[in-house]
C-alpha cells in the first residue's frame, strides 16, 4: 500500500515537472503558431495580432505557462488556436484510441502467448518454424508497409473491411488496423513465451510435477505457463502504455482520430496546451502502466517484491 | 492589396486537421439518393473565418458573382455590379432569397458579414479579403484597438441594395465577389447570436442546408434546400466525410467507399491509372515558382536567373512526379485566370545548351547553390529533382536541395529574410484575376512576400489597370505588366497548379472550375 501511495506522489511531482518542460519544448519550437495556423495564407497582420493576444503568445515562456496553469486548476485544460477546447478533443479522441488499443492488445495477448506456447510444446517441428517465419515476418516488415498493404488487398480489393472510418465503430473499424498495430508486439510476445516455456520444461520443478503424475495439461497450463509469463507480462503492460499512446501512422492510414493523431497535429501546429495535456496524460497512463507491471510481476511470482 | 492564396496549404492542413470517417459500404457512405466526398476537418465553418472548409462553405452559401470554366461571369446572388469609375461599386441583389432559416437575404445580411470579417479584433482569416474595402484600416489599426465597428465603404441602400465605395479603382472588383472569397458572402443575424453555435452549423444562402451541427473528425449531411432560388442542385443531398489524411480517402475511393475526392499531390503520379476517365481536372489559378534573393549579388545577372530556369526540364519533372497533371508554367499568370495570357516566359523553355551560354556570359557560378524548401509537404522529390536538373545542366557541382523541419520554420525563414538561395514558393489566387497573382507576388506590398521584387514602371501598369473601367482593356495592362516583370526575370516558374478531383462510378457530372469542384452539379447515377 505503502508503495502504491508513493508511486503516485511521484506521478504528481513528474506531472508538474514534465509539463513545464513540454510547454517550454513547443514554446521553442522553431517558427511561428500563427504562421503554421495560416499555411501559405498571409493573414492580415492585424489577424495575426488578434490571435497572438488571443493566445498570449506575445508573452514570455513562464507568463505563457502561468496562464496555462491558472487554466488548469480551474479544470481548464486551454484551447487550440481555432478555439476548441483540448478537453473537449481528448475526450472525442480518447475513446477511438483506447478501442483501438485494448482490441490491439487483446490480439497481441492472446495470439501471442498462444502461439508461443504451441511453437514450444511442438519444438523442432513445422509448427515450430511456420510460427518462427511468422514472427521475423512481422516483425521485419515496418507498420505502414503492412498497413497499406493489409488495406489494399483487404480492405479495397477483397472489400472485406471498411478501409477507414470511425463511423464503421467497433469492431469492423478496428480489426483491421488492430491486427496491424498488434502484429509487431504479438511476434515479440510469442517469442518470449516460447523461449521462456522451452526452458521452463526442462525446470527441476516440471520433472518433479511429471513424476507426482500431474496430467501434461496441468503441467503446461498451470506450472509452466504461470512461471513463463513473467517476460511476457512485463512486455504487455509497457506495450499497453504505448498502444494507448496511439499510433500516429496506424490512425492516419485507417482515419481512425484517435490520440496520436492529435499530439501529432498539435506538435506541427505548436499548440502547446493541446501538446501539454496530451503528452502529460499519456505520462500518466506510461506511470500506471509500470506501477501494474510491478502489482502483476509480484502476483504472478511471490518472491518478487516491493516493499 | 492583400489577398490569399489557396492551395499549398492542403497537406499541411490536412496534417493540421482532425480525421475520421463515414459509414463506408456500397453507397459511398452517402445519405439517402446523395454522395459522399472527402473533406480535411475544417476549423470553422463561418465563411469569413475558415481557412479549411471551403467545400463545405461553397455549398452552404451562395456567391455574389460566379466565373464559368470559359472564363464567363454571371450572377447568382447578385442581380448586377456595376460601377462607372470602377471606385464606387453598387451592388443589386436578387430579391426573395433567403437564408435555411427563412431570413431574408438583405443588403444589411452582407454590411453584417463584411463588417464582421473586416474587425480586425475578430481574427477572422479572411480578414484580408476585405483590404481594398474604404475604411479597412479604421477596423485594422496598426496599433490599438479600432474606434469603429463598421467599414466606411460600405452603404445599405435598401432591402436589396449595397453602395461599396474602395480605397481606390479596382476593375476587378466583381471577381472578388466570387466564391472562394468566403469573406464576401452574407451572414444571417442567427451568426451574430450564437457565433460558436453558428460555427459549427452554419446557416447560409447557399443550395444546401446543414440538418445537424458539424460532428468533429466525422463529418455531416447537408440536404438541399428546398427554397434555394438559383439553380438547384442536382443530387438531394452532401455527406462530408472527415479524413486526417487525404491519402486515406484516396484509399477509401479507391474501394468505393467515398465518392468523390481532392486526389492529394503525393497520388498525382498514380490517379490516371487507379480512375481513368473519372478523373476530373482543372487548371487552378495558382503558380508554382522559385524565389531568388534579388538582393543578393551572386544573383543580380538576370542572365543567372534564366539561364537557372532554362535548365530545368518542367516537362520531364512534371510528368515524372506529376503523372503530367500539373502544366508547364509559360507565363506568370495561370491561365484560368480570366484574360490571361500564356508563352509570355521564353526563358521558362528546357534549353540546357542556351542555358548554359548565358551562364557563361553571366560570369558562370561558383560555391553552393541551395534550394530551400519546407520538408514534411512531400515537395521533396520535386525539390531533388529541380537540384539534380541544375547540377546536371549547369555543370554547378555544389546544388543542395535543404528542407526546413516544418512549414512553420519555412514561413519563419521566409518572413525573415534569412533564405540565401532559391527557395520554394507557391501562390494560389482566391478569384481568377491575373491582378491577384501579379499584385500579391510581384509588388512590395503585395502580402506574399515571396518574390523580393518591386518595380515603379510594373505597379505604375497595374494601378492603371486596375483603374481601367473596360475589362479587356484591364486584361491587356495586367499582361503587359507581366510582361514587364519578365525582363526583370524576377522568379523562376515551374508550374501552374491543378484541381484533380476523382469520383466513383456512382456519379456523375463532376465539374471542376475556376473555383475549384462545384459539388452542387454532381448528380448520383448508380
Amino acid at each position: 500500500m505503502t508503495y502504491l501511495v508513493r508511486r503516485l506522489l511521484e506521478a504528481l511531482l513528474v506531472f508538474f515537472g514534465i509539463s513545464l518542460v513540454i510547454y517550454a519544448m513547443t514554446y521553442v519550437l522553431p517558427g511561428d503558431p500563427v504562421a503554421a495556423l495560416a499555411g501559405d495564407r498571409p493573414l492580415a497582420p492585424s489577424v495575426v495580432r488578434a490571435l497572438r493576444e488571443q493566445h498570449h503568445l506575445d508573452d514570455p515562456l513562464f507568463v505563457q505557462y502561468g496562464h496555462y496553469l491558472a487554466g488548469l486548476f480551474q479544470g481548464d485544460l486551454g484551447t487550440d488556436f481555432s478555439g476548441r477546447p483540448v478537453a473537449d478533443q481528448m475526450a472525442d479522441r480518447w475513446p477511438v484510441t483506447i478501442k483501438l488499443a485494448l482490441t490491439a492488445w487483446v490480439i497481441e495477448a492472446v495470439v501471442g502467448i498462444g502461439l508461443g506456447v504451441l511453437a514450444a510444446l511442438r519444438r523442432g517441428t513445422w509448427t515450430d518454424r511456420t510460427v518462427l517465419a511468422f514472427t521475423i515476418g512481422a516483425t521485419s516488415v515496418p507498420v505502414f508497409v503492412l498497413a497499406y498493404t493489409a488495406q489494399m488487398v483487404l480492405g479495397v480489393k477483397f472489400g472485406l473491411f471498411p478501409v477507414a472510418g470511425t463511423t464503421e465503430g467497433w469492431p469492423a473499424g478496428y480489426v483491421l488496423p488492430a491486427l496491424c498495430v498488434a502484429a509487431f508486439g504479438l511476434a515479440s510476445v510469442s517469442r518470449l513465451v516460447r523461449a521462456e516455456v522451452i526452458d521452463n520444461l526442462r525446470a527441476d520443478y516440471v520433472r518433479t510435477a511429471v513424476a507426482k503424475g500431474l496430467t501434461r495439461r496441468r503441467v503446461v497450463g498451470v506450472h509452466v505457463l504461470r512461471n513463463s509469463l513473467i517476460p511476457a507480462v512485463t512486455f504487455l503492460a509497457v506495450d499497453l502504455g504505448y498502444l494507448l499512446g496511439g499510433t500516429v501512422i496506424i490512425e492516419g492510414v485507417f482515419n481512425l482520430p484517435g490520440i496520436g493523431q492529435l499530439l501529432f497535429q498539435a506538435v506541427r501546429g505548436h499548440a502547446g496546451p493541446t501538446v501539454v495535456g496530451v503528452s502529460t496524460a499519456l505520462i500518466l497512463i506510461f506511470l500506471a502502466a509500470s506501477v501494474l507491471v510491478d502489482l502483476l510481476n509480484s502476483l504472478l511470482d511471490p518472491r518478487i517484491r516491493h516493499d | 492589396m492583400l489577398t490569399v492564396t489557396a492551395s499549398l496549404s492542403l497537406p499541411l492542413v490536412l496534417v493540421l486537421a482532425g480525421c475520421s470517417g463515414g459509414s463506408g459500404s456500397t453507397d459511398g457512405g452517402a445519405a439517402a439518393g446523395g454522395f459522399s466526398v472527402a473533406v480535411g476537418e475544417p476549423d470553422h465553418l463561418t465563411p469569413g473565418r475558415t481557412t479549411v472548409g471551403y467545400d463545405q462553405v461553397r455549398v452552404l452559401f451562395a456567391p455574389l458573382v460566379k466565373v464559368d470554366n470559359k472564363g464567363r461571369t454571371s450572377y447568382v446572388q447578385a442581380e448586377s455590379v456595376t460601377s462607372s469609375d470602377a471606385r464606387h461599386w453598387t451592388i443589386k441583389l436578387r430579391s426573395g432569397w433567403t437564408f435555411h432559416n427563412g431570413e431574408p437575404v438583405t443588403a444589411r445580411s452582407y454590411a453584417d458579414a463584411w463588417n464582421a470579417t473586416a474587425y480586425g479584433p475578430n481574427g477572422w482569416a479572411g480578414n484580408g479579403q476585405l483590404a481594398g474595402i474604404e475604411g479597412y484600416e479604421a477596423l485594422n489599426p496598426a496599433e490599438g484597438k479600432p474606434k469603429t465597428k463598421t467599414l466606411s465603404g460600405v452603404e445599405v441602400v435598401d432591402a436589396t441594395t449595397l453602395k461599396v465605395t474602395l480605397s481606390g479603382p479596382d476593375s476587378q472588383f466583381p471577381l472578388r465577389l466570387t466564391p472562394s472569397q468566403t469573406g464576401f458572402y452574407p451572414l444571417p443575424k442567427a451568426a451574430f447570436e450564437d457565433p460558436e453555435g453558428y460555427d459549427k452549423a452554419p446557416v447560409g444562402n447557399g443550395p444546401f442546408k446543414m440538418d445537424a451541427a458539424w460532428k468533429e473528425d466525422e463529418g455531416a449531411t447537408v440536404t438541399a434546400y428546398d427554397a434555394y432560388r438559383g439553380t438547384r442542385p442536382e443530387a438531394p443531398a452532401i455527406t462530408f466525410k472527415s479524413y486526417a489524411d487525404l491519402n486515406t480517402a484516396y484509399t477509401d475511393a479507391l474501394a468505393g467507399n467515398t465518392d468523390v475526392i481532392g486526389v492529394p499531390v503525393s497520388k498525382y503520379g498514380q490517379a490516371k491509372a487507379d480512375f481513368g476517365d473519372r478523373l476530373h481536372t482543372y487548371e487552378a489559378p495558382s503558380l508554382e515558382f522559385m524565389t531568388l534573393p534579388l538582393k543578393d549579388e551572386r544573383y543580380d545577372d538576370v542572365r543567372l536567373r534564366k539561364a537557372l530556369s532554362m535548365s530545368i526540364d518542367r516537362d520531364a519533372v512534371n510528368k515524372a512526379i506529376y503523372g503530367g497533371l500539373y502544366t508547364p508554367a509559360t507565363s506568370l499568370t495561370p491561365p484560368s485566370e480570366v484574360g490571361a495570357e500564356t508563352g509570355l516566359c521564353d526563358a521558362c523553355a528546357f534549353d540546357p545548351a542556351a542555358a548554359r551560354k548565358l551562364l557563361a556570359e553571366a560570369g558562370g557560378w561558383s560555391g553552393q547553390l541551395t534550394i530551400t524548401y519546407p520538408g514534411g509537404l512531400g515537395l521533396d522529390e520535386l525539390y531533388k529533382a529541380i537540384a539534380n536538373q541544375i547540377r546536371q545542366n549547369l555543370g554547378i557541382d555544389e546544388v543542395r536541395a535543404e528542407p526546413t523541419a516544418d512549414w512553420a520554420e519555412f514561413s519563419e525563414k521566409v518572413l525573415g529574410k534569412k533564405i540565401t538561395g532559391l527557395s520554394h514558393a507557391h501562390w494560389g489566387a482566391l478569384y481568377p484575376s491575373m491582378q491577384n497573382t501579379l499584385q500579391g507576388v510581384f509588388t512590395e506590398s503585395g502580402g506574399c512576400m515571396c518574390s523580393n521584387y518591386g518595380d515603379k514602371a510594373v505597379d505604375d501598369l497595374l494601378r492603371q489597370a486596375d483603374a481601367a473601367t473596360e475589362p479587356t482593356a484591364a486584361q491587356r495592362l495586367y499582361n503587359d505588366a507581366q510582361k514587364e516583370i519578365l525582363k526583370d526575370f524576377p522568379v523562376v516558374p515551374l508550374f501552374f497548379g491543378s484541381y484533380v478531383y476523382a469520383a466513383t462510378e456512382r456519379v456523375s457530372g463532376v465539374t471542376v472550375g475556376p473555383a475549384d469542384v462545384e459539388l452542387a452539379r454532381i448528380s448520383v447515377t448508380g
